[in-house]
C-alpha cells in the first residue's frame, strides 16, 4: 500500500513538472514562478532541495535529467520560448558545505517562436541529444558533438508536425533492431484535424526522422505522451493522457531487407479507461513499465497494472492532497440531490441521488519488504 | 436573473453561507455531511458537504439582479434590483437589529420605470450603492443612491410610482433623489467598483467602458468596445479587469485602457459569468449558456522580455462539475479554489472543487513523486507487513528482491535457483529444473551420443525426437498381472534421453522410475505419484501410492476410493468398469487422476485425454508422449506443444525448446507479458551454446537487466552478474579499461613487465602486496626512471605505504580480512582527472576526509567532488 507524504516544496506558483535522475536520488522540479529546484534524498530517505535559482523569464513548463555518464545536466522548457541546459558545477565557494550546489547555464535555445512545451533528451545509446517541441507544431533535435562541452549545440532536425505541440516521448528501446522513434502529442482540440499523437522514426538512408504513423483514434487534445520502458520487449507501449488513460501497443511488423521506409507499425490499443471522468493530464511508467500512474482533472492520482493476460486494471486510487479516497466514490462531484423548484421548507427530500462510480481503493502495490534471501535449511531432492 | 435563471451569492463575511437567487432568495449554511446528516433536510452538495436551508424570502418579485451589502453589520443585508427599475432592500432570516430595521424594506426608486441590470455597493464607504439601469431616452442610467439618506419628499416622484409603493410600504422608506446620477443618454449593463480607488467606478456601457468619478462627475474615462458586460475587477491585481460580449471575453488593464491587453479564445455560445477566483491569482472562471463545462483560464501577468507585443501566460482548461447544465456558479471567498454550482433547472447545488493539474513521476525504485499546486507529495510504499501478501509484487519489486538473494547465481545446483527466487512460481520451478536436468545429462560422461553431445542435450526434446532412430517397440505386462498388455510402449536411446530430462528417470540404461517416485512421495504429490507408476504399467504401486496418502497425515481419504476403483481395471472394451471410469473421470477434480483413468480407458495410441490436459504438467506429459506415442505421433504432438508453449511464453517450454533459436522465441512471449529480464538473462546464460547467446533479442535482455541494476544502483550485484556473465561467456569480457604510462618513455609501466599474465591489466596489481612474486618497484620498467611522488608522502610511487598514516588511529579495530582488503586498496596509485595530482589511495582518502581542496601547493581542484555519481553509494553494499 502507498502512502503520500508531504513535502514543503516552496515554489511561489504552480508546479508544472517533477523529474527523478537516472538513480531516483535526485528530482528536479519547475514552477510557474521561473525557477528550478533540484533536490537530494538524504540516507534517512527525506528530500532536500539543494538549489534554486531562476531559469526562465516564463512558466517553466517541463524539466529533465540528462543520463548521468553525460554528467549532472538538466534541461528546461518554458513558456518564454526557449529552452535551456544546466549543469552542476562545483563552484569556487564552499558551497557543497552549505548543502547548496551550483548551477550553471551552459546554453539557451532560441529557435522556437512560440512557448517550447516539452524537452526530452533522446536515450543514452544515442549520445547526448536533446528535443524540444513547441506550440508552434515544431519538433527540434539537438545534439551535442561533445559531451564535454554542453554549450555547443547543433539543431540537427526540424520537424513540422503541423499541430501545436503539447508533449513529446522518445522510445527508450536500445534494442538494435528498433530505429530511433519518439512521439508528439497535440493538444489542439478540434476533433477534425484528426489524429493528435503522431510517431516518428530515423531513417538510416536518408538521416532523417519520417512518420511512421499517426494514431488517429486520438482525436481529442493530448496533454501528456509515454513509451513504457521496453526492457528487451518485441513490441513498444504508448501511454497517451488525453480525455481518458489509454495504452496503445506498437508492434515492428518484421521488416525485409529491401524496403528502406519507415517500420510498419501494428497499432493495438490495449487499454482505455476513463476513469478520471474528466481531462487527464500526465501519465507515467515505473522502471518495468509494469505499473503506470495517472493523473487527471478530478484531482486523483490512479494506479494501473497488467496481469498475466495483458488486462489492465486500477490497483489504487489517491488524492491530489494525498489523503486516502473516502467514501466509495471518486468522483467528488458524482453525487448531487435534485431539489424541487418549490422548496419551502428546510424538509426537502432528497432525490436523484445518483451514486457515483465505485472507485476501487486497493492497496496498489507490494510492500517492499526488508530484502533476506529465502533461507533454503532443508534440502531438496533435485526432482521434479 | 429573470425567472428560472438561478444565480449564486457567498456572504461577504461568512464562509458558510450563501444565497440562491432564482425566483426567490434562498439562504443556505453549507457544512459537513456527518454534523448535518441527522437532521432533517440537509441536501449533500458533495461527499463531505452538505446544505442546510436557513431562510428563504420571497418578498420581492421580478428581482433582476442581487447584491450582498460589503460589511459586517447588519448581516445578510442584500439589495435587490427590479425589473421596473426599483432596489429594494431586503434581510434573510436576521433577528433585525436597529440598523437594520431601518434599511430593510428601504426601496430606492428611479425617475423613470425600467429594468435595473446590475448593482454595487462601495467596497469602502458601504452607504453607497450603484445601480446601472435600462436607457430611458435622455435619462440617467446609473444611479448612486445612499442608502443612509431619509426620504425626501420630492415632487418629482410621479404620482404613479407613490401609488404602486404606497400599497405596502410606508412611504417614509422610499427614497428617490439619488446622490449622484451618471451615464446620460445611455443604458448601463454592468458596474464594478475599483478597488485602486473607491471614488472610481467602472460602468458597462451601451457602447463603451467608462470610469465615473465620483469627484468629478462631469468628467468620464471610457473606451469604446462591445465588451461590456460582467466588468470586474481582479481582486488580486486591481488594475486588471475582465468584461465580456458574447462568447469572447476582454482582459483590460486601466494602466492602459486603450485597448484589452488579451482576448480570451472565443466561445461559440454566449457567455453568463466570468468570474476571477478570490484565492489565486490571475485565476478566471467563465460559462456559457446551456454549457455544462466552466473554463478557466490562468494568467501569469509575468511579462516576457522578447517584445512587447507578447501575451501573458494562459493556460486554458475546463472543468465538469457534474453531467447536466450549470446556471450559475460562485467562487469561495476564502476556501482554495473552491466553488458552488447550481445548475440551469432544478436548482441542483454542488460543492465543487477546481483541483490542480497534477504532474507525477515514477522513480527507478518504484515511489512516486507528484506535484499538486505548489506542494509535493512523495508516495512510498509503507512496510506494512502481511496487509498486502494477496495482491502479487510488480516484478520491478521482485527482481529487485531475486537480485538481492543472489537469484541466478547458483550453477550447481541450478534447480536452486527457484528457491532462491521465491519458490513460489511453478514456471521458474520448471525452467530451472529443466535447465539443471540438461546439466546433469550434458556432464554425464557415461551418455554416448553421437555428435557434440552437450548441444544434443541443450537443443531440447522437440529436436531431440527429430532424430530418433531404432525404436523399438514392446508390450509390457501389467506390473502384477500375468496378462499381456496391449499398449505397445516405445523406447530409444533419444526417448530415453528425453524422459531423463523429463526428470523421470536418473542416469543408467534401465527404465527405474522408483527413485523418482519415492521423491514424489516424499514432496506429498500422491496423485502424481501414482499416475507416474501407473503410466509405466505398475497398477499395484499405484494403488499402494495412493493408500499411502490416504494414510498419511492430513491425507485425503478419497484416495482410497479412487485406489478401489482404479484396482477394478480391466481391458474389456465393453465393461461396465470402462464406461463408468471414462464418464465419471471428468468429474475428479485433481487433473492427475483424471489422465490416470482417461489413460486406461482410452484406445493404444489415441491419448488426447492424456496429451491434451493442460493442467498436467508439461513435463509429464511430454514424458508420456515419449513412452507411449509412435515415431509418427511423436514429433507432430511436441511440435504442437512447443508453438502452443511458444505462443502463451510458458517458461515449461523451455524442456522442448532447450536453448535454441525456439527457446529464445519462447522466452521472448515470457518478456513481452512479464518483464523479468532477470530470469532471461540468467537462463540463457546457463545453456553456454554460443549461438543463442548471440541472439541479438538475449544480448539485449543482458543489457536491460544490466541498467536495472545500475539504476537500482545495485552495482555488486551489476558486477558479480557481469563476473557470473564472463564465466559462461568469454566473448563478454571487457577489454582493459586504463593503464599507467610512464611520463617519460610513454610506455605502460605494465606493459614491460613481462612477468604480468595480462598485459594491460597488470596496474591494479602494481602495488607490492598485489603479487607477492614481484619486488618492490619504485620506477618505470621500461627506461628506469622514477615513478611519480605521492602528493602526500612525497615517496615514488610503488612504495608500500605505511599503515594508518598520520592519524595513527590504531583504535579502530576492523576485522582482519577487512583490513587486508582496504590495505591492498591503500596502495593504489590514484590520480586527479581534472588536476592530474595524485598518490596512494589510502592517503588520498584520508586527505579528503578533512579538506575539500587537493593536496599539492597552489592547486584549488576540488578532485573529491568532482563527481557527483561517485559520491552516491550503492544500495546494495552489506
Amino acid at each position: 500500500m502507498f502512502v503520500a507524504r508531504s513535502i514543503a516544496a516552496d515554489h511561489k506558483d504552480l508546479i508544472h513538472d517533477v523529474s527523478y535522475d537516472f538513480h531516483g536520488r535526485r528530482m528536479a522540479t519547475c514552477s510557474s514562478d521561473q525557477s528550478v529546484k533540484v533536490w537530494d534524498k538524504s540516507e534517512n530517505g527525506e528530500w532536500h532541495c539543494t538549489a534554486s535559482w531562476k531559469t526562465h523569464s516564463g512558466s517553466v513548463w517541463r524539466v529533465t535529467w540528462a543520463h548521468p555518464e553525460f554528467g549532472q545536466v538538466l534541461a528546461s522548457c518554458s513558456f518564454d520560448r526557449t529552452a535551456a541546459v544546466w549543469e552542476e558545477i562545483v563552484g569556487e565557494s564552499n558551497d557543497k558545505q552549505r548543502g547548496l550546489s551550483h548551477w550553471i547555464k551552459r546554453t539557451t535555445l532560441v529557435d522556437s517562436r512560440t512557448s517550447v512545451t516539452d524537452v526530452k533528451f533522446a536515450p543514452k545509446h544515442m549520445g547526448l541529444m536533446l528535443t524540444t517541441c513547441s506550440a508552434d507544431g515544431v519538433v527540434r533535435i539537438y545534439e551535442a558533438p561533445d559531451v564535454m562541452n554542453l554549450s555547443q549545440w547543433s539543431l540537427q532536425h526540424e520537424i513540422s508536425c503541423k499541430l501545436s505541440c503539447s508533449c513529446i516521448s522518445w522510445n527508450p528501446s536500445s534494442s538494435r533492431a528498433h530505429p530511433p522513434m519518439f512521439a508528439v502529442g497535440s493538444d489542439d482540440s478540434n476533433v477534425n484535424y484528426g489524429g493528435k499523437v503522431q510517431i516518428y522514426e530515423y531513417n538510416e538512408n536518408t538521416r532523417k526522422y519520417a512518420k511512421a504513423e499517426t494514431l488517429m483514434s486520438v482525436a481529442d487534445a493530448v496533454h501528456d505522451i509515454a513509451f513504457a520502458p521496453n526492457l528487451g520487449r518485441s513490441f513498444h507501449v504508448l501511454a497517451i493522457a488525453t480525455k481518458d488513460v489509454r495504452i496503445f501497443k506498437l508492434v515492428p511488423m518484421r521488416k525485409e531487407s529491401t524496403s528502406t521506409g519507415p517500420t510498419k507499425l501494428e497499432v493495438q490499443i490495449v487499454a482505455q479507461f476513463d476513469n478520471h471522468n474528466s481531462q487527464v493530464w500526465r501519465v507515467s511508467w515505473n522502471i518495468t513499465s509494469t505499473l503506470l500512474a495517472s493523473s487527471g482533472d478530478d484531482g486523483c492520482v490512479r494506479l494501473w497494472k497488467a496481469n498475466y493476460m495483458d488486462n489492465w486494471k486500477c490497483t489504487g486510487i489517491l488524492k491530489g492532497d494525498g489523503s486516502p479516497l473516502t467514501g466509495s466514490s471518486g468522483q467528488p462531484t458524482a453525487m448531487s440531490t435534485v431539489v424541487g423548484s418549490s422548496v419551502q421548507t428546510s424538509q426537502n427530500t432528497q432525490n436523484g441521488m445518483s451514486a457515483g462510480r465505485i472507485g476501487k481503493r486497493a492497496p496498489f502495490a507490494p510492500p517492499l519488504r526488508q530484502l533476506t534471501s529465502p533461507k533454503i535449511s532443508q534440502q531438496h531432492p533435485a526432482y521434479y | 436573473m429573470s425567472g428560472s435563471k438561478p444565480d449564486i451569492l457567498w456572504s461577504p463575511h461568512h464562509p458558510d453561507r450563501y444565497v440562491i437567487c432564482d425566483s426567490e432568495l434562498g439562504l443556505y449554511r453549507i457544512g459537513p455531511v456527518g454534523n448535518s446528516e441527522t437532521k432533517a433536510g440537509t441536501l449533500p452538495l458533495s461527499e463531505e458537504t452538505a446544505a442546510t436551508l436557513l431562510a428563504i424570502n420571497s418578498d420581492t418579485p421580478y428581482m433582476k439582479c442581487v447584491a450582498w451589502y460589503p460589511k459586517h453589520e447588519p448581516e445578510c443585508l442584500l439589495a435587490v434590483g427590479q425589473a421596473n427599475g426599483r432596489v429594494v432592500l431586503t434581510s434573510l432570516g436576521q433577528s433585525h437589529n436597529s440598523t437594520c430595521k431601518e434599511l430593510v424594506g428601504k426601496e430606492f426608486v428611479p425617475k423613470h420605470a425600467r429594468q435595473c441590470n446590475t448593482l454595487a455597493w462601495n467596497p469602502v464607504d458601504s452607504n453607497l450603492l450603484a445601480a446601472g439601469l435600462d436607457k430611458h431616452r435622455a435619462d440617467f442610467s446609473v444611479l448612486i443612491w445612499d442608502i443612509s439618506s431619509k426620504y425626501s419628499p420630492e415632487a418629482s416622484v410621479s404620482s404613479e410610482k407613490i401609488r404602486l409603493s404606497s400599497v405596502d410600504l410606508d412611504s417614509s422608506s422610499v427614497v428617490t433623489k439619488p446622490l449622484y446620477e451618471l451615464g446620460q443618454n445611455d443604458a448601463c449593463l454592468s458596474l464594478c467598483w475599483l478597488l485602486r480607488d473607491p471614488k472610481l467606478l467602472l460602468a458597462g456601457m451601451h457602447r463603451n467602458l467608462a470610469i465615473f468619478d465620483l469627484r468629478n462627475t462631469s468628467q468620464k474615462t471610457f473606451v469604446n468596445t462591445k465588451a461590456i458586460q460582467g466588468v470586474t475587477v481582479d481582486p488580486h491585481f486591481h488594475d486588471r479587469v475582465a468584461s465580456f460580449y458574447e462568447g469572447q471575453v476582454a482582459i483590460w488593464d486601466l494602466r492602459k485602457f486603450e485597448k484589452p491587453v488579451l482576448t480570451l479564445s472565443e466561445q461559440p455560445k454566449p457567455l453568463i459569468k466570468v468570474a476571477w477566483c478570490p484565492t489565486r491569482n490571475g485565476l478566471l472562471a467563465t460559462l456559457t449558456r446551456d454549457s455544462n463545462i466552466i473554463r478557466l483560464y490562468d494568467m501569469q501577468h509575468t511579462p516576457t522580455p522578447i517584445g512587447d507585443e507578447t501575451e501573458p501566460t494562459i493556460i486554458e482548461r475546463s472543468v465538469q462539475p457534474y453531467e447536466s447544465q450549470i446556471g450559475s456558479f460562485a467562487w469561495h471567498p476564502s476556501s482554495q479554489n473552491r466553488m458552488v454550482v447550481v445548475s440551469a433547472a432544478n436548482r441542483v447545488m454542488t460543492d465543487f472543487t477546481v483541483f490542480e493539474r497534477i504532474s507525477l513521476a515514477w522513480s527507478s525504485t518504484t515511489s512516486l513523486m507528484w506535484a499538486c499546486g505548489r506542494h509535493l507529495y512523495d508516495c512510498v510504499e509503507d512496510g506494512a507487513e502481511g496487509v498486502d501478501s494477496v495482491i502479487e509484487k510488480d516484478i520491478a519489486t521482485k527482481m529487485r528482491q531475486r537480485a538481492q538473494s543472489r537469484y541466478g547465481h547458483d550453477t550447481v545446483q541450478v534447480w536452486k535457483n527457484h528457491l532462491l527466487a521465491g519458490g513460489s512460481d511453478p514456471q521458474l520451478k520448471s525452467l530451472w529444473y529443466d535447465l539443471f536436468y540438461m546439466k546433469q545429462c550434458a556432464e554425464d560422461i557415461e551418455l554416448k551420443l553421437q555428435g557434440n553431445k552437450q548441444s544434443v542435450v541443450y537443443s531440447g526434446i522437440k529436436n531431440i525426437v527429430k532424430t530418433t532412430s531404432g525404436t523399438t517397440e514392446s508390450r509390457r505386462c501389467w506390473s502384477g498381472s500375468e496378462r499381456q498388455s496391449d499398449v505397445p510402449r516405445y523406447h530409444s536411446e533419444e526417448r530415453c534421453l528425453s524422459l531423463r530430462l523429463c526428470g523421470w528417470i536418473s542416469r543408467g540404461p534401465d527404465i527405474d522410475v522408483e527413485v523418482f517416485l519415492r521423491s514424489l512421495e516424499q514432496e506429498r504429490e500422491w496423485e502424481r505419484a501414482s499416475a507416474v507408476a501407473l503410466f509405466n504399467l505398475d497398477i499395484r504401486r499405484a494403488i499402494q501410492i495412493l493408500n499411502k496418502g490416504a494414510t498419511a497425515e492430513k491425507g485425503d481419504l478419497n484416495l482410497n476410493v479412487v485406489a478401489m476403483a482404479l484396482s477394478g481395471y480391466t481391458d474389456e472394451k465393453s465393461s461396465l468398469w470402462r464406461e463408468m471410469c471414462s464418464s465419471l473421470r471428468l468429474q475428479l477434480k485433481n487433473p492427475y487422476l483424471c489422465v490416470m483413468f482417461a489413460f486406461l480407458t482410452s484406445e493404444p495410441g489415441a491419448y488426447d485425454g492424456v496429451l491434451y490436459e493442460s493442467s498436467v504438467a508439461v513435463r509429464d506429459r511430454v514424458a508420456f508422449a515419449c513412452m507411449f506415442l509412435s515415431d509418427a505421433q511423436l514429433p507432430r504432438y511436441i511440435d504442437k506443444l512447443t508453438n502452443e508453449m511458444k505462443e502463451a511464453g510458458n517458461l515449461e517450454g523451455i524442456l522442448l525448446t532447450g536453448l535454441t533459436k525456439d527457446g529464445v522465441d519462447l522466452m521472448e512471449s515470457y518478456v513481452d507479458l512479464t518483464g523479468d529480464v532477470q530470469t532471461a538473462s540468467f537462463s540463457m546464460l546457463k545453456g553456454s551454446p554460443g549461438e543463442v547467446l548471440k541472439d541479438p533479442r538475449v544480448q539485449c535482455w543482458i543489457e536491460n537487466y544490466r541498467n536495472l541494476l545500475d539504476a537500482w544502483r545495485f552495482w555488486h550485484k551489476r558486477a558479480e552478474f557481469d563476473i557470473h556473465r564472463g564465466k559462461l561467456d568469454p566473448s563478454s569480457k571487457p577489454l582493459a579499461q586504463v593503464f599507467v604510462s610512464c611520463n617519460f618513455c610513454g610506455k605502460s609501466i605494465s606493459y614491460s613487465c613481462s612477468v604480468m599474465p595480462h598485459q594491460g591489466r597488470g596496474f591494479s596489481q602494481y602495488g607490492v602486496s598485489g603479487s607477492p612474486t614481484k619486488s618492490k618497484v619504485t620506477s618505470c620498467p621500461g627506461c628506469r626512471k622514477p615513478l611519480p611522488r605521492c602528493a602526500l608522502c612525497l615517496m615514488n610511487m610503488g612504495t608500500p605505504v605505511s599503515n594508518c598514516p598520520g592519524t595513527g588511529k590504531s583504535d579502530e579495530r576492523l576485522d582482519l580480512t577487512r583490513e587486508n582488503k582496504l590495505a591492498q586498496f591503500n596502495n593504489w596509485f590514484t590520480w586527479c582527472h581534472n588536476c592530474r595530482h595524485g598518490g596512494h589511495a589510502g592517503h588520498m582518502l584520508s586527505w579528503f576526509k578533512e579538506h575539500t581542496e587537493c593536496p599539492v601547493s597552489g592547486c584549488t581542484c576540488k578532485c573529491m567532488q568532482l563527481d557527483t555519481t561517485g559520491n552516491l553509494v550503492p544500495s546494495d553494499s552489506s
